[in-house]
């Protein structure tokens, strides 16, 4: 700091010589920025819930959780969330079996079989993927892959209808592969080498370095990846609402059209109902236990990266 | 030697704990004196003949020629730079992983050339182990740690044993018997390397390469380090690399001293200077970098 000889008051020679705004500026900017996501998890949070208490005032969580049949515009309505929950886990659960096989094995590759120069083409390749938008996905999965699926089809049954969560889930794990691969790449690479020379030098064949040391050191990084691929499963919305069609129905088979929740928001949302009117509530009533599922599925994952962090440290 | 006799006086005071059949301290063997007969008459492990090691166009390390005794720990000092590691990790084709890496020359290990067509890297790191500068055990439990090699190799039965041998082999039994369940990366780091030298005998190589095993040391995980290696020696073949003059000095039986000469472009190429017996290279050594490096003017 400036001396005070320069003559100042016979106060301290330590005391700050100028004001300094810039540092308050900043940090409060920086502040706001940090602000932002959390102002509107609660900004969502506070114009989901009164709509969502008026749906519950007059439908029973029994009739929502336990009802197979969501007819929630019929005369009489009917308003068991099931079937949009089946189709939702369908969808997931194809998209998952997808993206975490095909995603875990790309990352393997990436970090310990391909060459620098091959990383370095491949990586940003992959990551293009992950900017695609999902309604190209969605149109490529009703216009290019439900046909080919319907013409392969090897079963003497019908095969998958025209609309199908077969197609839209397998599609959406196609699009979840360069988040799961990315993710998990970085969590394989930032395991130390010294763990890896150490297994070579135990004679280690590349494969069981990967999946002795590597894998299990980088666990945390991995389950973080396929939480996150879970959460965009359940979220997604534009493949499903393209893709798997349009109707409710309280089933597991794949080869039908279903309505995940994430489709019936969409495609209430775009429809003609009276904002005011109590059909539009229940638009809220799905969207907050989407919310409350992915808000579960992301506290579940940071839990778990928390629990796993420190294994190579 | 002075500093080879008060230093091992001094590691008297560390018993070396858990060896079979061990009753009461160790006493460990100077083993300078050890050595029987001349260098000719001990059988050869590895020979190296006018070894250069490449990394991409870069010269390494230059004509080196050596050879490495049965049951020996023949260590290999020198000034940061000089292209020992890098050597040591030609002796298990550690090198291997490391693109861009050529050989030249020869090296052959029993007469075999580690390098032919069809040697596989694999089966050679498996007889000759290696234990790193920092200890890297696992994240794992410390019997998981030591069951690593045996596992990858195909054995299922008698892993119990197996882990134990190694760990009394280390001389860690006793401190880690009743936690072999705990995670290794709980353990000191004397403890830790000392696992780390469990877990390569328990694959049951034939040479065990050391590089800069005490560098992230204190002087008593050091001194039990050494006194190990001491024991080793009745079973294994060991090569270390060390900065540590004085332990080069306390425990091997050879010693090469490598520095990097300067060419004319200013690239630094390792070299071997002078290898001979520890005793007379630092007591007599026939070069005078050699004596600058032990005498401390240079280095």
């Amino acid at each position: 700091m400036a001396s005070a000889s320069a003559g100042s008051a016979a106060g301290s020679s330590l005391r700050r010589s100028r004001p300094r705004y810039g540092e308050a500026v900043i940090k409060g900017l920086l502040l706001a920025a940090a602000l932002v996501s959390v102002a509107t998890t609660v900004g969502i949070v506070a114009s989901l819930l009164p709509p969502a208490l008026r749906f519950f005032g007059e439908v029973g969580f029994g009739e929502f959780f336990g009802g197979t049949e969501w007819t929630p515009l019929f005369k009489p309505p009917s308003y068991g969330v099931l079937p949009l929950i089946t189709a939702t886990l369908t969808t997931t659960a194809l998209a998952i079996s997808v993206a975490v096989p095909i995603g875990l094995a790309a990352a393997t590759y990436l970090s310990e079989y391909a060459t620098p120069r091959t990383r370095k083409v491949l990586k940003p390749v992959l990551e293009v993927l992950a900017g695609i938008p999902t309604v190209v996905y969605g149109f490529f999965a009703l216009t290019f892959f439900t046909p080919l699926l319907r013409d392969l089809w090897p079963g003497s049954g019908e095969g998958p209808e025209i609309f199908n969560g077969l197609s839209a889930g397998l599609i959406m794990g196609v699009m979840i592969v360069p988040t799961v691969a990315s993710l998990s790449e970085d969590a394989m690479s930032a395991v130390p080498q010294s763990l890896r020379q150490g297994a070579y030098a135990l004679g280690s064949t590349r494969r069981l370095v990967s999946i002795r040391v590597v894998l299990p050191a980088a666990l945390s990084g991995i389950v973080a990846a396929i939480v996150l691929a879970i959460s965009r499963a359940v979220g997604e919305t534009m493949i499903v609402a393209i893709a798997a069609g349009l109707k409710p129905e309280f089933t597991l088979n794949p080869l039908q059209a279903m309505q995940t929740m994430t489709g019936y928001i969409a495609a209430a949302g775009e429809g003609d109902l009276p904002v005011a009117s109590f059909d539009y509530t229940t638009i809220f009533a799905v969207g907050l236990l989407l919310f409350v599922l992915t808000f579960a599925m992301n506290f579940l994952s940071i839990r778990l990266v928390r629990k796993y962090r420190e294994v190579y440290e | 030697m002075t500093t080879t006799s008060s230093r091992l006086s001094t590691s008297q005071g560390v018993p070396v704990t858990g060896r079979p059949g061990g009753a009461g301290p160790v006493q460990p063997t100077v083993v300078n004196d050890a050595v029987e007969g001349p260098f000719d008459l001990v059988d050869t492990v590895f020979e190296v003949a006018d070894v250069s090691v490449f990394y991409g166009d870069y010269e390494a390390v230059r004509n080196v020629d050596m050879k490495i005794g049965k049951r020996r720990i023949t260590a290999m000092i020198g000034p940061s730079g000089c292209g020992k590691s890098t050597l040591l990790r030609c002796f298990n084709r550690m090198n291997d992983l490391i693109p861009g890496t050529r050989l030249g020359g020869k090296i052959t290990f029993h007469g075999e050339d580690l390098y032919g067509d069809h040697v596989d890297p694999i089966e050679v790191r498996r007889r000759i182990g290696m234990v790193f500068q920092k200890p890297n055990p696992f994240p794992k439990s410390i019997y998981d740690n030591i069951a690593y090699g045996p596992r990858v190799n195909g054995v299922k039965r008698g892993l119990d044993d197996l882990v134990e041998e190694a760990l009394v082999g280390a001389a860690l039994w006793d401190e880690v018997k009743d936690k072999l369940k705990q995670n290794a990366l709980a353990l000191s780091g004397g403890q830790q390397q000392r696992l780390c030298i469990a877990r390569t005998i328990a694959v049951k190589p034939e040479v065990i390469l050391m590089d800069e095993p005490c560098s992230a040391l204190d002087p008593i995980a050091t001194a039990k380090i050494e006194d190990l290696m001491q024991n080793l020696t009745r079973d294994y073949t060991i090569v270390i690399v060390t900065h540590n003059m004085q332990q080069a000095a306390r425990v091997s039986h050879r010693t090469a001293f490598f520095t990097a000469d300067v060419d004319r472009e200013g690239v630094r190429h390792g070299r071997l200077v002078e290898y001979d017996e520890t005793s007379k290279l630092f007591t007599t050594p026939s070069d005078e970098r050699t004596e600058a490096y032990i005498t401390g003017r240079f280095g």
